[in-house]
């Protein structure tokens, strides 16, 4: 029997060394662009097939509807294929994406002159009617982004190609919201004569089109030949698989099987260090965690601000940041960090404020032995940021029990019941890309969701609603901290850190475009100019 | 008149069965914390968007019609729409069966293959120091011990550095692709082995060691009969009906979903899909997949039975016996 021993030994020996003996790779994206993670180069030749693998398919019951669809992963796949008029910038900037160009002759009125030569992907070209007939159904619809178009009074065609929009009030957000795919042109024709059942099939004018698609498993997306952008796309064929499990998405990035992936986990870039040919980039997001305390919790555990307040005073903002999120988040106010004119987290009341005054309200109110549940559902890395909300409130003598549910329990639990039975609970915003959108959320009477657990605040309304309807410039900056400072003491939903994305593609095989920082969690944002190295 | 009697009995007992099966998991899915409208319209949807797709699905009904309802089309063989996809569950299950079947179908051969004889060897010689017990006592030791989501994480993520030209996930068709195919199913079927055969080599030495201590074997062995004559003629048939009462339970298992298996390399089979409709309150989903995985069970039972009484005829006279 020692033979055999020593011989397994010695394999696992030599396997280790093996195993050991891959060089190290420098994997961190980087560019010298400002701007962005990376830039597709563009002397590489077309053509080829991109093989993607993303966390979960576009899934709501509400199908392909691109006006429905609520969340940043249907926006990454509808992107592929609906176009808006106007799309953001890497510095937020509104850049003309459908509408050529625009104006603004009054603080309610834009004018967009439409691109000529686009199609959809039928071939019929795209009018005024289009445009018009995508908003004012967008209008009369019930999707949340009704809301974020704001106060649209009218939508006409003045021309062929040339609409304009009407505002009953200035908002300053209009643009931004129009950038996203819930405002895309839909083929309003072909929706209208009921050739076209929008919530099961896409027809857009984007880069590509739909060949096949099965639920939670994959799409197949191909080239859109009357694209109208000038060679582009480049990539032939667009593979998505959908893989839930984080290691089978690191492995097929590994192995090379998939170009790009989604990876979720935020020590993504040291476990993949090493492995050849591949990078990690980190895409700031102005996605935002947040934490809910629920003003109508049993035994009015959170009736009273200065209980909120005292608990906001305590968290921690930048801990999170470092040690839940592995220093890829930034301590944020309710005006999203990165977003060009968000206020300064650090100037907000509670940032101002210590522990000892923590304590002192949690005295006046009444509430210095206060125990409460946090409900945080198990996606990595929310229990991290639980886990740091928990030790944060410990110094100021309030004990925290996380509840970690699946994320069907966790929704029922905080949003199936009005008034709500939960104590807090934590999760999440897309952050959108104008500073002043994901402050209408905090209006439960416009957002909806929260009135279970959020009593309205008149003083907090008025803020968001100057935020929104002040335009750019030095006034809109002194109303955007006034919302940070509102939200803040209100501390109802209380802000926390930005959420970063984290992207793993393959450096030997794939040269992407990718922001540096996205608006609405669209990393395919640059798709039709990504290029393949090596197929 | 008796066999056809048991049958009755199995056949009834089996629809009482499935009848229980489809009320527990019925109620089951319909007290998950988390309604269908905050899981699959998301916390946005206006009350006229829920009420619609409850409307829809007809959720907005009480618990017990929406059960008669659906049992009534169920027994015609329609489990209802995906209120994610929007396609018929039979069709869903339709897609994802040849991925479940195609490694259940690995599994089992692993199994019979490797596992049964493997457990035979080690019965046969148990106590010896030669290396086929010591080999088969290992792997069947390791293979109940170690869970499979360890090893399969192990796998994969050595094989997500180390190829071999296996992949990862990357399922193709069969039909589409037998290479490709071939290549993202061995890993997962390799870890699956693993298991099924450790279960199967440990119930086939248990079976074996029990056989060779009667006395039949000791007089089979008196009369000069060869170990291979003896192993072939009197052990296996009267060591087999353990062995496949426990094969019937591993391909039951495996036809089911090997849940974390599909899971952990990807693989769009039924296993995955039942812990999506899960996570997602796909109530029409969860229903038929809990209600096909007892049918298995069922059928497979029902037929291992059937082979118990043909191989040992005493089985069925017990059987017959304690039903009178």
């Amino acid at each position: 029997m020692r033979i055999p021993v020593v011989l397994c030994a010695a394999a696992t020996a030599a396997v280790l060394v093996g195993c050991s003996a891959a060089p190290l790779d420098p994997t961190t994206a980087t560019s010298d662009v400002p701007g962005y993670l990376a830039v597709a180069d563009e002397s590489v030749t077309a053509g080829g097939t991109l093989d993607l693998q993303m966390t979960v398919d576009n899934g709501a019951a509400t199908g392909l509807d691109p006006q429905l669809a609520d969340v940043a992963t249907s926006w990454q796949l509808m992107s592929l294929v609906y176009e808006t008029l106007v799309t953001v910038g890497p510095d937020f900037s509104i850049e003309p994406a459908l509408a050529e160009s625009w104006e603004n002759p009054s603080p309610t009125e834009y004018v967009f002159h439409l691109r000529e030569g686009v199609t959809f992907s039928n071939g019929r070209p795209m009018t005024a009617d289009d445009v018009v007939g995508s908003l004012e159904r967008l209008l009369a619809g019930e999707g949340v982004w009704k809301s974020q178009i704001g106060p649209v009074e009218k939508v006409s065609t003045v021309d062929e190609h040339t609409v304009s929009v009407t505002l009953s009030e200035p908002y300053a957000p209009l643009l931004a919201a129009l950038a996203n795919v819930p405002a895309a042109v839909l083929p309003m024709a072909e929706i209208e004569d009921g050739s076209l059942d929008v919530t099961a099939q896409m027809l857009g004018t984007g880069p590509y089109v739909v060949e096949s698609h099965r639920q939670d498993v994959s799409w197949k997306f191909t080239r859109n030949d009357g694209y109208w952008a000038e060679d582009k796309p480049s990539a032939d064929t667009v593979n998505v698989v959908i893989a839930g499990q984080e290691q089978a998405r690191m492995a097929a990035l590994q192995n090379g099987s998939a170009d790009l992936v989604m990876l979720g986990n935020v020590d993504a870039p040291q476990l993949l260090n090493g492995a050849r040919g591949t990078s990690v980039g980190t895409q700031a997001t102005t996605d935002f965690y947040y934490l809910m305390l629920n003003s109508n919790a049993q035994g009015g555990k959170f009736d009273d601000p200065r209980v909120r307040q005292a608990i906001n005073i305590a968290l921690d903002r930048q801990a999170m940041a470092d040690s839940a999120l592995g220093g890829l988040g930034r301590p944020t106010g309710v005006t999203p960090a990165g977003l060009p004119g968000a206020c300064d987290p650090a100037r907000v009341p509670s940032a101002e404020a210590d522990l000892d005054r923590a304590k002192q309200l949690l005295k006046e109110a009444g509430a210095e032995n206060l125990t409460f549940g946090l409900a945080a559902y198990s996606t990595a890395p929310a229990p991290a940021v639980a886990q740091v909300i928990q030790q944060n409130l410990r110094r100021i003598g309030v004990e925290v029990t996380i509840e970690q549910l699946d994320e069907g329990s966790w929704s029922g639990k905080v949003y199936g019941e009005v008034p709500a039975t939960f104590d807090a609970a934590l999760s999440w915003f897309a952050g959108y890309a104008d500073p002043g959108m994901v402050g209408k959320w905090w209006n439960p009477e416009q957002a909806g969701f929260n009135v279970g657990f959020m009593e309205p605040n008149p003083e907090l309304n008025e803020a968001i609603d100057k935020a929104i309807a002040t335009p750019e410039g030095p006034e809109r900056e002194t109303a955007l901290q006034q919302l940070c400072d509102a939200v803040d003491t209100d501390a109802q939903m209380i802000p926390l850190v930005t959420r970063p994305a984290l992207i793993g593609y393959r450096s030997d095989a794939l040269s992407p475009t990718l922001y540096e920082t996205e608006g609405y969690g669209n990393v395919f944002r640059g798709i039709a100019d990504f290029r393949l190295l090596s197929k | 008149m008796r066999l056809f009697s048991w049958w009755l009995r199995r056949a009834l007992s089996a629809v009482l069965t499935l009848f229980l099966v489809s009320v527990l998991i019925f109620a089951a899915s319909r007290w998950m914390p988390g309604g269908f409208a905050e899981v699959v319209l998301g916390p946005f949807a206006s009350p006229e968007q829920k009420a619609e797709v409850a409307a829809k699905y007809g959720l907005d009904e009480s618990v017990f019609v929406q059960y008669w309802l659906w049992l009534g089309t169920a027994l015609t063989g329609d489990f209802g729409i995906s209120m994610i996809s929007g396609e018929p569950v039979t069709t869903e299950f339709g897609l994802r069966l040849p991925v479940t079947a195609q490694l259940a179908l690995f599994g089992v051969a692993a199994a019979v293959l490797i596992g049964v004889p493997l457990g035979v060897l080690t019965a046969v010689r148990a106590g010896g120091r030669r290396g086929g017990a010591a080999l088969g006592r290992l792997v069947s030791g390791l293979g109940v011990s170690v869970p499979e989501f360890v090893l399969g994480s192990i796998v994969v993520f050595l094989f997500s550095r180390y190829a071999l030209g296996l992949t990862v996930g990357g399922y193709v068709p069969f039909g589409q692709d037998p290479a490709g195919n071939l290549q993202s199913m061995v890993l997962p079927a390799a870890v699956l082995s693993v298991f099924v055969i450790a279960v199967a080599a440990r119930t086939t030495r248990d079976a074996v060691l029990n056989v060779l201590v009667e006395p039949y074997i000791t007089a089979s062995i008196a009369r000069g009969e060869s170990p291979g004559f003896i192993v072939a003629r009197h052990v296996l048939r009267n060591a087999s009906i353990p062995v496949i009462t426990v094969l019937s339970t591993i391909t039951a298992y495996l036809l089911g979903g090997a849940v974390i298996i599909e899971y952990l390399f990807n693989l769009p089979g039924i296993g995955t899909y039942l812990v999506q409709a899960v996570g997602r309150r796909d109530y029409a989903v969860v229903q038929a997949g809990v209600l096909l995985a007892a049918v298995v069970f069922i059928v497979l039972n029902m037929l291992t039975d059937a082979a118990a009484g043909v191989l040992d005829p005493r089985f069925g006279a017990a059987a017959k016996g304690r039903k009178r």
